[in-house]
């Protein structure tokens, strides 16, 4: 069978210089990046490519993603400052697209949004209290496992033997009598 | 968490007028230009009130 997996140390020997995010980005400060973006857009090319975007109601967030990943894949800026710039670059489209009257959808939670969770709706159904109120530990019974006699596997009361038919049953009874460890030699008849 | 998720999660932190903290002592010369006051600033001028020709210049780009 071939192995076909790389060597140990391949990884220091493989040329990578032609990727553009291994190599050192052009830009790493916060506002130069947002301006590069921000010139991106306003690019007469790029300004259609937004807006028809746009009409076909992608979301702003979408929109970002693509700007910032084309902007990363193309070695201008670092992932994390991509990510660092959406909000600006978002906010900057939201301008646009109020600008020139289209309709938008940010692509993110509304600021003003109540998230409803379990405990939100229990406090407005007033249960809360009341749920406190009714946790009560109840007490298991405490069962002996002499005292079990129902179900499937417990014991019958009427057939619990006394303790000489126990003694009869396990060969206790025998034991005085022919104990088996105890036999007896044959006599050498010859 | 894909790169489409923490774009949406710095638009949302970035909409709540939240910014890393870190973020103005990296920058250069120490203060950050493009803020969340910035943009409501740039917004009220777009749209509400007739822009002026220098500003405008410089805010449009």
């Amino acid at each position: 069978m071939r192995n076909s997996s790389p060597i140990p140390g391949a990884n220091l020997l493989a040329d990578t210089r032609n990727y553009a995010w291994h190599r050192p980005p052009d830009i790493v400060d916060y506002d130069a990046a947002v301006e590069y973006i921000i010139d991106r857009i306003d690019d007469p090319f790029q300004s259609q490519m937004v807006m028809a975007m746009l009409d076909i109601e992608a979301q702003v967030s979408t929109i970002v993603s693509t700007l910032l990943l084309q902007a990363v894949s193309t070695g201008k800026m670092p992932i994390d400052l991509a990510i660092i710039i959406a909000g600006p670059v978002a906010r900057y489209v939201e301008i646009l697209a109020k600008d020139l009257g289209k309709p938008y959808d940010m692509g993110v939670r509304d600021r003003d949004e109540i998230i409803i969770t379990p405990t939100l709706l229990k406090q407005a159904l007033g249960i809360v209290e009341q749920e406190e109120d009714t946790e009560e530990v109840a007490e298991e019974p405490v069962v002996s496992p002499e005292t079990v006699t129902g179900g499937l596997m417990g014991m019958p009361d009427e057939m619990v033997a006394t303790s000489e038919e126990q003694d009869e049953m396990l060969g206790g009874a025998d034991i005085t009598e022919t104990d088996p460890m105890v036999e007896e030699e044959p006599e050498d008849e010859l | 968490m894909q790169f489409q998720d923490a774009v949406k999660l710095s638009i949302e932190k970035f909409l709540q007028g939240k910014m890393p903290n870190k973020l103005a002592e990296v920058a250069e010369g120490g203060a950050l230009y493009h803020t969340p006051e910035y943009f409501d600033q740039l917004e009220e001028e777009l749209l509400g009130e007739p822009v002026e020709k220098d500003k405008g210049d410089k805010d449009e780009k």
